[in-house]
């Protein structure tokens, strides 16, 4: 078969569980949960993808790749369904030596070489499937080349007292890597590794063959490729980004990430068509707003009906919130109802979940001990019981 | 079994002239993010009927960017899909006078031996309905054409071009063209059934005599004649007729009844519609929004009440909008009040201008101006 040669192609790394999800990836793959009302994570690097330019993606998954692999369809809704590239859903699949499940980041992409080779790209892409932000990658492509860099890394300058849980740069004045510590307890710099790669291909195959015949390695990129890139004497660069950028990975981030999208001047604007997000539509009708609702500060998506009271929330597409029902700062997925006189205050409520009437969900912080507060979490798919109390930090 | 459909496109452009001025009445807006031929085309998709014409006159370029790749309607096909059935023009014949000319022109696509029935649709009546029903039923009455109809109010009395006696096997006894409705009576719903090699022979037939009208110059003739067995198909679920923009308002208005967009939008039968990859609508401070149909994108700071708002819409602080239709991208600048009005696209009202209209006769401000 001849495939057109490609500049660059784009890896997505979406084979993690998200235990720390718990209930809202019980049953469905990370990069599939819901985001902002009408997204789900994979939207980001999608549409940061093709609004950079790149038309060819692949996504690496493995845990309950169903919903995910629904949701990517043929890649329509981000123009993806292209005939030279477009989107590619990527499982382990057994070969005749040898099969196994994608091990660490690295892994994954070793295993998946015949598919990029197949484009022969000049450079590769890493992405991850659930971080929140919007990125020119162009930009930084454009500087990796002008470095004739063998990888670049896009870093974010993060408060040094938080440096400890990232992957942390050290560069010199030109912006070259000199070291790279995994979650240093003293960080010497505060540029973090936002888990943005380009590498140059050539090298970066070498360097996953050897990575796979080394048997002490977890093959992981921070933990082990880019460290011996650094110490083999290649070109590093980092490439800072400026803007809004979560990892969603935890409950707390995941809602908090929501509520970054609210407000007049919100740390991330989803209403600007400026590097827009684009994810797959259902066919809903027009939200509907009834006599007696009030919505404040909130996102409300198309095909949801609101009766009740909405404060500083995301009431997601085709989500009921019927008469005298309060959410205050939550994030309700698609299609849950909250049924009449239930409230919920910072939580988190789940897709296809039902609240009962009357229910008590999660609760105002200024009310409780730090230790004793989180959001409160109700599953997908899960119903909550008439007069049930959920307690803050309460997963059920 | 197997049916294929055709669309008019541009019935009634006239009657709702200042909203048609700038593209065929299928893809004037609707219900906040719809155009007409969403319906249409919906029920034709989610009844398994994907061979469509679509027949045009003129100003069909927002139609054709309104359906795209067809994706939406799964109609972006390998072997079926949708084709624009444009004027064929061959020196002295124009532009359609009537149905039965502009389905003549569509005779090529009509001539296709792989298709038993043809589903034929006007664009301007909304329901939601399964149509593989109705042909069922067709095929059974053994009748040569069936019309969809429904039962109307006769109180206030109203005009309708298609009204239709029955006999209770539904079979239609008499039919009467343009006038008011009695008891008793079915309306037509501009949704025909035929065999279709018996369409094609028709066509041929009116053609050579220089017949244009389909309701009068053939059924209502060929019925009188007893030449021809009609069958009413009826529909009991909501039927939005748009004849004018009176009608068209108070359909707008209707979608705040629960019962009316239950059964509209049947979620076992959705309508489609263009994605336009919008954020959800934020609702910003100072707003206060009642008894509201709201589409994705919007910003409302403002008030609204009882109206329906389109697609990217920007209400600002202390404007106020009521009983209005708001089309896409509109701009409604601080202090503006609208009361009965219909805004067009990207219509910009400068802060402070007071529009009022009435449900009879809305003010209709035309696409891309400003008031």
């Amino acid at each position: 078969m001849i495939f057109r040669k490609k500049d660059c192609i784009a890896m997505i790394l979406a084979g993690g569980q998200g235990s720390r999800l718990m209930v809202l990836t019980e049953n469905t793959a990370k990069p599939a949960v819901p985001f902002g009302g009408k997204y789900r994570l994979i939207d980001f690097p999608l549409s940061n993808c093709v609004n950079s330019g790149i038309d060819t993606v692949g996504i690496l998954t493995q845990y309950q790749p169903l919903q995910l692999n629904e949701y990517i369809g043929h890649g329509q809704p981000w123009g993806l369904n292209s005939t030279n590239g477009g989107i590619h859903v990527l499982s382990p699949y057994s070969k005749s030596q040898n099969s196994e499940w994608y091990k660490g980041t690295a892994n994954a992409i070793y295993q998946n070489i015949s598919f990029i080779e197949r484009y022969n790209p000049t450079n590769v892409l890493i992405l991850s499937g659930d971080h929140i932000y919007k990125m020119d990658y162009s930009k930084m492509l454009s500087m990796h080349t002008k470095h004739k860099a063998d990888c670049t890394i896009a870093v974010l300058e993060v408060p040094l007292a938080e440096a400890s849980r990232f992957g942390i740069m050290e560069t010199d004045k030109s912006g070259r890597i000199v070291a790279f510590q995994e979650k240093p307890k003293v960080p010497k710099s505060n540029k973090a590794s936002m888990g943005i790669y380009v590498f140059r291909w050539e090298i970066l195959k070498k360097y996953l063959v050897e990575d796979n015949e080394d048997p002490d390695s977890s093959n992981d990129f921070g933990k082990n490729i880019i460290p011996k890139m650094i110490d083999d004497g290649h070109r590093l660069f980092a490439y800072d980004f400026e803007g809004y950028w979560k990892d969603v990975g935890t409950i707390e981030s995941l809602w908090q990430s929501n509520m970054d999208i609210l407000g007049e001047k919100p740390l991330l604007d989803m209403r600007s068509p400026k590097n827009r997000i684009y994810a797959r539509n259902y066919a809903h009708p027009c939200s509907y707003v009834a006599p007696g609702a009030e919505i404040v500060n909130s996102y409300v998506a198309e095909g949801s009906t609101v009766y009740g009271k909405v404060y500083n929330s995301i009431i997601s597409t085709g989500c009921v919130v019927e008469e005298d029902a309060e959410i205050h700062n939550s994030f309700i997925m698609p299609n849950a109802v909250i049924e009449r006189r239930s409230v919920v205050r910072f939580a988190i409520i789940g897709e296809d979940a039902l609240v009962h009437a009357n229910a008590k969900i999660g609760d105002d912080p200024a009310f409780y001990a730090k230790k004793d507060w989180g959001i409160a979490v109700v599953g997908k798919d899960k119903v909550v019981a008439q007069n049930k109390i959920m307690l803050p930090k309460e997963i059920y | 079994m197997k049916a294929m459909g055709v669309i008019f496109s541009n019935i009634y452009d006239n009657t709702l002239a200042q909203l048609t001025n700038v593209r065929t009445v299928a893809s004037l807006p609707f219900g906040g993010r719809y155009r007409f031929i969403d319906f249409v085309l919906s029920n034709m998709s989610n009844s398994g009927i994907f061979n469509i014409g679509v027949i045009t006159k003129y100003n069909y370029r927002s139609l054709m960017d309104h359906l795209g790749n067809l994706s939406e309607w799964d109609l972006n096909r390998k072997n079926e899909g949708l084709v624009f059935l444009p004027p064929f023009v061959t020196g002295n014949t124009g532009v359609y006078k009537g149905k039965l000319e502009a389905l003549h022109s569509a005779l090529n696509f009509l001539d296709n031996p792989d298709y038993d029935y043809v589903v034929v649709c006007d664009s301007t009546v909304l329901c939601n309905l399964d149509l593989r029903s109705a042909i069922q039923q067709h095929v059974k009455s053994g009748s040569d054409v069936t019309i969809l109809a429904n039962r109307e109010p006769f109180d206030p009395p109203k005009k309708h071009p298609l009204i239709m006696k029955t006999d209770p096997d539904n079979h239609v006894k008499e039919i009467m063209i343009d006038t008011y409705v009695q008891p008793d009576c079915y309306v037509g719903m501009g949704m025909f059934i035929f065999g279709r090699k018996h369409l094609v022979d028709v066509l041929e037939e009116t053609a050579a005599k220089g017949l244009v009208h389909l309701e009068r110059d053939f059924l209502q003739r060929k019925l009188n004649e007893n030449a021809i067995s009609i069958s009413v198909f009826p529909v009991s679920g909501v039927v939005l007729r748009n004849e004018d923009i009176r009608s068209y308002y108070a359909n707008n208005m209707a979608l705040m009844k629960k019962e009316v967009r239950d059964d509209l939008f049947n979620a076992d039968r959705p309508i489609y519609t263009k994605v336009r990859d919008e954020a959800p609508t934020y609702y910003g401070a100072g707003n206060h929004v009642i008894n509201s149909l709201i589409a994705d994108g919007c910003k409302i700071c403002g008030t609204i009440e009882s109206s329906v708002i389109f697609r990217g819409v920007l209400v600002d602080e202390t404007a106020k909008v009521s009983s209005s239709i708001i089309m896409q991208d509109a701009r409604i600048g601080k202090g503006a009040q609208l009361e009965c009005v219909i805004l067009d696209k990207n219509v910009t009202v400068n802060p402070g201008t007071v529009l009022k209209g009435t449900p009879e006769h809305p003010v209709i401000i035309q696409k891309g101006e400003t008031a």
